[in-house]
């Protein structure tokens, strides 16, 4: 039911939605609150043309209209004039008072946009439709300027373009390969595209028309579409009005203060109940990690201590089938476990209930751990600022002496390391091989939103348009899959699946309006990732066929629609890792290393 | 403002509103609180979506609290154009609140999205909503899909249904046997097989039966008429349909909806004419309310019956906030009572609330809402019709009979039926909801006189 709003056929309308979006705007310069009405007729007047032109049964078209609109039909037809009635004169205190905010909109970075009404905006544009010094109506609409407003005639071709499928009649090129086959309806994908691309040519005219549509459509609570438009549409918001780092830090702090054990409890396990998104990195790892120990034990005459830096903000949830499997597999003494997880946050996130979070859970894991009778002990170390900025060496991994072998456990973690100049990411890899551990292991999720190698140049990082963008549409097709998945793995009434949502709307805010040097959300691709961890003297351990196994039953236990590949070794990831697919799409890569 | 909020609040808020005077030092504490309770009380009313109405505990009503202080604030920023202040509080609305939690979350999930949209739209100064083509019929079905749920979860369809077809048939009692129903807004029909049923019954039964249905997709209207159509058949009743695709305020005159054949014979012909308009702020119905007061004097029916949402559109932007809040949670928490925890059912409720009553939010906070024209509106159509020469028709009869049995067959307690005047006044606790009421024309013929007057000047 909620894919009804396919925008498939809409070159049926090009003129009428032209028509429409034009009135849609008001002029920044009326004075006082009195207006035209003409937004009513923008809306209703599209369906007399079409009954008028249809043949359908509503009685002539031609009547509706007052005659002296008819001297230029392609454009007038579906305007009906209805000025110099003074009924339709109105004064409304919200569209005086609401006009005079749109000096608020700005262009990200640079100087400010036209304001989307502003008189001079549209030398370019084509006759405007409404010529008001023939009309009887030109008095009354002095106030409105419709030169301002008309519409871009090529917006047309990017609706028709998926409408082909539909056997439309005067579209154009079919240019745009948004819309996915089946399915159709990717209405969101599109829209948000062509005005992430309007954004980026500062066409603000375009914008607004754009994100009229977008918030007419979006719902935070409605399909996937409706939730792709609404989460974008804020990051394109932020962006315009320059307030990207502001709108998330306000989005963090509530979320911070709305989070407790309890909530975050019932979020991440009703995930890993209904979605293998997260329990398959830890799998995956948890396998490599224990194979990579019982081997240090086995090849070690002494007694092993082991210990694990954790660098994932997976609040634990991997560690107790570890624990579990160390106790089970363990001959006799089972060794002892350390684990050092480290807690980041963006310097300025405030970080009270992670706290709150990560104490309770330090209580539960000693306990757990009792329980299975694994000598353990638990230490959480918050860090503010990204993981580049940890002192690794302060942190005494070695606690146990030389024989302690170490694993590092970096899920999700390493995109928190800010790209930018001087190599960062390249740098923290270096940083982990000095540790000199056993085994590394990578669970990173799969999308590419480093804005180009550039990462490792100096620009920062790229904010430049073109670097948004290819993160935006990136961005647009990992959040795209994401929310489909947890769309199709969820009940309809789901408060977990909605904090998981905002979670990402969150980043999506991230990726779309703030600085590439500040973002802590830029994942990118196992190939990236490979490179680096090579490049830092890491070489890739093969999954065995046991842990494989356990993938594969893992995936087992979910929906239809997962699935385990193997990296394949043409790939520049030459090999290392694998990959979960949703839907024939990989979306999570877990790898293992060792120096 | 608060002050007068909180005194203004239905039964339904009372009990969120009783215990403290002041939301905003709560508000301190609350944030003050140490992390176990808050945790416990959010496990008192989150995850399930009926968890909220059995906690008596302290939590659910201090989320209530704030949600309200924080809506409140959030309007008065809109209000006074401080677009920057309401965006900083939007995210903390949207965290406390979900639409699947507890009657104040949820109300308050769909007045934080509005108030998003309406910031949104404000900086954007795109203040229509959107007419498309595509959108229009799939806007229909999306809307009749949730009409058939919200039919089933609640009273309130079928009261208007029932009351107004009662009063049709109180009106054929004249001796009519033509009917001809001119239904502004049809949507699916759903009103009518009810009358077919009953007309069929009766001893005297029609020798012509139509229906002119206004909408906004053709493909709609047909495929109503084809299902109307095909259920009159099944009773043997003469029946014809005709699609009108547009809005009645743009209809030129009186004979486009009368059809050639009956233009100026219709009374002659012994064919009753009955208009019939149940309200909703989904979208704007009239297109012009002065074009739509016009036509309807000049078309003279024998009945208008008209079901009004008790829900004024009258005042400035804040005024019509806090009622309408008001009268949403008075709604949801109706529906709460109605429907079960069940997941499927709580499924069905989450999509009638957004659909319809998640999308009349947004249009009534949106900028000119909730027709979101600018135009001109009627705010009372009882004193607009009295203008333009009609008088009010008692529905203290069986209309009320009906009703009165219609609540009684609901198992839901909270329902209430008052009448006044002429006219019914469905309620939850004690906010009247829907007020139904039906019309004839005066004696005199003086019409041509009764130029319509408009009572309110803005939105």
């Amino acid at each position: 039911m909620d894919t009804l709003f396919r925008l498939v056929s809409l070159q049926a309308s090009e003129q009428q939605q032209q028509q429409s979006a034009s009135y849609n705007s008001r002029s920044t310069t009326s004075s006082g609150s009195r207006s035209s009405s003409h937004q009513t007729n923008a809306s209703y007047n599209y369906y007399y043309h079409s009954t008028s032109s249809g043949g359908g049964g509503g009685g002539g078209g031609g009547q509706y209209y007052y005659g002296q609109h008819h001297q230029q039909p392609y454009y007038l037809e579906p305007y009906q004039e209805e000025c110099g009635n003074a009924h339709h004169l109105y004064m409304d205190e919200d569209f005086s008072s609401s006009s005079s905010s749109r000096q608020h909109f700005h262009s990200h970075g640079g100087g400010p946009v036209q304001p989307p009404t502003s008189s001079a905006a549209t030398p370019t544009a084509p006759t405007p439709p409404l010529s008001t010094s023939s009309t009887a109506a030109g008095a009354a609409h002095a106030l409105f300027e419709a030169a301002d407003l008309s519409f871009p005639h090529d917006l047309n071709l990017d609706f028709s373009s998926p409408a082909s499928s539909s056997g439309g009649g005067g579209g154009g090129a079919a240019s745009s390969a948004a819309v996915g086959g089946g399915g159709g309806g990717r209405w969101a994908s599109q829209l948000l595209l062509e005005c992430a691309r309007a954004v980026a040519s500062r066409d603000s005219q375009r914008v607004q028309q754009l994100m009229w549509m977008l918030n007419e459509l979006a719902s935070p609570y409605g399909d996937v579409e409706q939730k792709l438009a609404s989460y974008f549409l804020q990051g394109l918001f932020a962006r315009l009005t320059a307030s990207g780092p502001r709108t998330l830090r306000t989005l963090a702090a509530a979320s911070d203060r709305n989070t407790s054990f309890d909530s975050t409890r019932r979020t991440t396990l009703r995930f890993q109940e209904l979605s293998p998104w997260s329990s398959f990195g830890h799998v995956a790892a948890n396998g490599a990690i224990l194979e990579s120990f019982l081997e240090a034990a086995a090849a070690s005459p002494e007694p092993q201590r082991f210990h694990i830096l954790d660098l994932s903000n997976t609040f634990c949830t991997q560690w107790p089938t570890l624990l579990e499997a160390l106790a089970t597999r363990s001959a006799d003494d089972t060794p002892h476990l350390s684990i050092t997880t480290v807690v980041s946050a963006a310097p300025a996130a405030p970080t009270a209930a992670v706290q709150r979070v990560m104490r309770e859970i330090g209580q539960r894991m000693e306990k757990f751990a009792r329980l299975m009778g694994v000598p353990f002990s638990f230490r959480a170390v918050h860090h503010a600022g990204d993981l580049a900025e940890l002192d690794l060496d302060a942190l005494d991994l070695r606690d146990g002496g030389a024989a302690t072998a170490l694993a590092v456990n970096c899920v999700n973690s390493l995109r928190g390391v800010v790209p930018g100049g001087a190599r960062r990411r390249d740098a923290f890899a270096a940083s982990l091989r000095r540790l000199d551990p056993r085994v590394v292991t990578v669970v990173e999720e799969e999308a590419d939103l480093v804005a180009s190698d550039a990462d490792a140049s100096d620009d920062g990082g790229g904010d430049t348009e073109a670097a948004f963008l290819k993160v935006f549409a990136e961005g647009l097709r990992f959040f795209s899959a994401y929310m489909d998945s947890l769309e199709e793995s969820f009940p309809k009434t789901s408060n977990e699946r909605l904090a998981l949502e905002r979670g990402a709307g969150r980043a999506i805010v991230d990726l779309v309006s703030c600085p590439a040097s500040e973002s802590m959300e830029r994942r990118e691709t196992a190939a990236s990732w490979a490179r680096r961890m090579r490049s830092a003297g890491f070489s890739p351990v093969a999954f065995s066929e046991d842990v494989a196994d356990d993938v594969r039953s893992l995936l087992r236990r979910y929906r239809e629609g997962w699935s385990m590949r193997e990296a394949s070794l043409d790939d520049s990831a030459a090999g290392a890792g694998v990959f979960l697919a949703w839907k024939e799409q990989p979306l999570v890569w877990a790898s293992a290393w060792r120096p | 403002m608060l002050q007068g909020v909180l005194s203004r609040a239905p039964a339904a808020d009372k009990a969120v509103v009783k215990p403290k005077r002041a939301p905003a030092a709560e508000e301190a504490e609350e944030e003050e609180g140490d992390g176990r309770a808050r945790g416990k009380r959010q496990q008192l009313h989150g995850g399930g979506s009926s968890a909220a109405a059995a906690a008596e505990g302290e939590g659910p009503e201090t989320r209530g609290l704030r949600l309200l202080s924080l809506l409140l604030r959030c309007a008065e920023a809109v209000a006074m154009d401080q677009l920057t202040e309401a965006r900083e509080l939007l995210p903390e609305i949207a965290e406390l609140a979900s639409p699947f939690g507890s009657c104040p979350e949820r109300v308050a999930a769909y007045f934080g999205d509005a108030l998003c949209a309406r910031v949104l739209s404000s900086y954007l100064g795109a203040y229509s909503p959107l007419a498309l083509r595509p959108l229009a019929a799939a806007q229909s079905r999306r809307i009749s899909g949730a009409f058939q749920a919200y039919n089933a979860l609640s009273p309130l369809v079928k009261f208007s249904h029932f009351t107004a077809n009662q009063a049709i048939l109180q009106a054929l009692d004249g001796g009519e046997d033509r009917l001809h129903v001119i239904d502004l807004d049809i949507m699916q029909g759903l009103q009518w097989p009810g009358l077919f049923h009953i007309l069929a019954s009766r001893a005297r039964r029609p020798r012509s039966l139509r229906i002119t249905g206004l909408g906004a997709s053709l493909d709609v209207l047909e495929a109503t008429g084809r299902r109307l159509a095909d259920f009159a058949a099944s009773l043997g009743l003469p029946f014809e349909f005709h699609p009108v695709e547009g809005k009645i305020g743009h209809v030129p005159d009186a004979a486009a909806l009368l059809g050639p054949r009956h233009h100026h014979h219709h009374r002659r012909d012994g064919e009753a004419t009955v208009v019939h308009w149940m309200h909703h702020s989904l979208y704007d119905v009239t297109g012009s309310d002065a074009g739509t007061v016009r036509l309807l004097s000049s078309l003279r029916p024998k009945l208008i019956t008209i079901v009004e949402q008790d829900l004024g559109h009258s005042s400035d932007f804040l005024g019509r906030f806090v009622e309408a809040l008001h009268y949403y949670s008075a709604l949801f928490d109706a529906l709460g009572d109605g429907a079960g925890a069940a997941e499927e059912e709580s499924a069905e409720r989450h999509a009638v609330e957004r659909q319809l009553l998640g999308a009349e939010i947004r249009n009534i906070v949106a900028v000119g809402g909730p027709k979101r024209t600018g135009e001109v509106r009627v705010e009372r159509w009882g004193d607009e019709l009295r203008r333009a020469g009609f008088r009010p028709v008692s529905l203290a009869g069986s209309p009320a009979a009906q009703a009165r049995l219609l609540l009684g067959m609901y198992p839901w307690k909270g329902y209430t039926l008052v009448e006044e005047d002429a006219c019914l006044k469905l309620g939850w606790k004690d906010l009247s909801l829907l007020t139904a009421s039906a019309w004839e024309p005066t004696d005199d013929i003086d019409v041509a006189a009764a130029t319509p007057r408009h009572e309110s000047k803005e939105t």
